[in-house]
């Protein structure tokens, strides 16, 4: 079985054009979108990755990672998905520990071998 | 029937040129306020479109890249189609967030020392699709040893691109264009690069050289006009230019084709 992504998104189209292209691609999928739904999803089984919205019906996405931090359940991979791409808005994403910034819309057709490759490489110690 | 001003007290005169010039500042403010708040929903409306712009997009990939199956030819033709405008879309969606931006003075320059050369080189093979389409022939002249340029690159690139998708989309199949790079002197700045982009084109009315430049103006807004944009390139171009304390404009008459120049101090990084 492959790793398992959530996307965090309340989009339901955008949401299901990247489940057909990572499922094809042998990902197992679940998807959010809310941060409320975020939250029990993440707490039930913690995902090796997380493509998060920032902006979400019930607030803001970067509080999902916060939450799951803050239990200790944080995914191996966490990405903004992001139609924001203000350098403020780029910077706290970072700060928060997100791996990437991903500004909509992204390639998505690269994305499958994005996660293999985020997932292989250990994350660099942050800068000093 | 009312007293002219002059006829009444000097107290009076006074007390209501007050009250007058309190009401215009009050006026001048709910202006601002409006604009802003227009700003603020340009902004708003922008970032939102990107999201459906993603589906629209990532869908349409998904299909011409046979993940479901195979599609015929005529099918990935009109896939493609669906890509294109949505890029198109995309591009619109950028103009407005970068005017947005700039309405709010929030733009900022990220200056590097490049070769101008190799940006031009790099915008005419990006137009190179179009200008075989139209069988326009693209002259590029660069002066020798012209120096570096310390600049914004991505937004130099922007208004090169600006200028040469105009010149192309406004001269007819057949047409020439021609972008060309010198040193020139600019008075009391001191040395700069000079810019011109020149075409064979439709030009344009003397009386509408400045209006080119101003946010949302189109000239010709006629059913003909090959060109449907939001509006805001040349816009965005002035503001780009202005930003590196350089100058845009331009020389055209109706029927005698078009040159775009815009000047960038040259500058050290030290």
């Amino acid at each position: 079985m492959g790793a398992h992504v959530l996307i965090v998104e309340d989009s339901a189209l955008v949401v299901g054009a990247l489940r057909i292209l990572l499922e094809d691609a042998g990902y197992r999928v679940s998807s959010a979108g809310s941060v409320r739904e975020a939250l029990e999803t993440g707490r039930a089984e913690v995902p090796d990755v997380m493509l998060l919205d920032l902006t979400l019906p019930d607030g803001d996405g970067l509080t999902v990672l916060e939450g799951l931090a803050a239990t200790g359940r944080v995914p191996s991979v966490t990405v903004a998905v992001t139609g924001r791409d203000e350098p403020n808005v780029i910077q706290r994403c970072l700060e928060v520990g997100c791996r990437e910034v991903l500004i909509k819309p992204m390639n998505a057709l690269q994305l499958p071998r994005q996660i293999a490759r985020w997932l292989a490489e250990p994350r660099s110690a942050p800068e000093p | 029937m009312s007293r002219a001003l002059t006829d009444v007290p000097s107290e009076q005169r006074v007390a209501a040129l007050e009250e007058k010039t309190e009401e215009q500042a009050r006026v001048i403010s709910e202006l601002r306020n409006q604009d802003a708040l227009k700003t603020q929903f340009l902004s708003n409306i922008s970032h939102d479109l990107r999201t459906p712009l993603t589906a629209v997009i990532t869908h349409a990939e998904i299909l011409r890249d046979g993940i479901l199956g195979d599609l015929s030819e005529r099918q990935r033709e009109s896939v493609t189609g669906i890509i294109s405008g949505g890029r198109q879309l995309l591009d619109m969606v950028g103009e407005i967030l970068t005017y947005a931006r700039g309405a709010a003075n929030q733009l900022s320059l990220t200056r590097s020392e490049f070769n101008i050369e190799t940006v031009i080189a790099q915008v005419a093979a990006l137009s190179e699709s179009l200008t075989s389409r139209k069988r326009h022939e693209l002259t590029i002249e660069v002066e020798r040893d012209l120096p570096c340029v310390y600049a914004d690159r991505e937004k130099i690139s922007h208004v090169l691109g600006n200028l040469l998708g105009n010149a192309i989309d406004f001269t007819p199949p057949g047409g020439k264009v021609w972008v060309s790079a010198k040193q020139a002197a600019t008075g009391e700045r001191g040395p700069a690069l000079l810019i011109e982009v020149r075409d064979t084109g439709i030009g344009i009315a003397p009386e509408h050289h400045e209006l080119v430049f101003r946010e949302f103006a189109q000239v010709d807004a006629s059913a003909s006009r090959p060109h449907h944009g939001t509006g805001l390139g040349l816009a965005i171009a002035r503001k780009f230019v202005e930003l590196h304390d350089g100058r845009i404009w331009l020389e055209s008459a109706l029927g005698r084709g078009s040159s775009f120049y815009f000047t960038i101090p040259l500058r050290s990084p030290h």
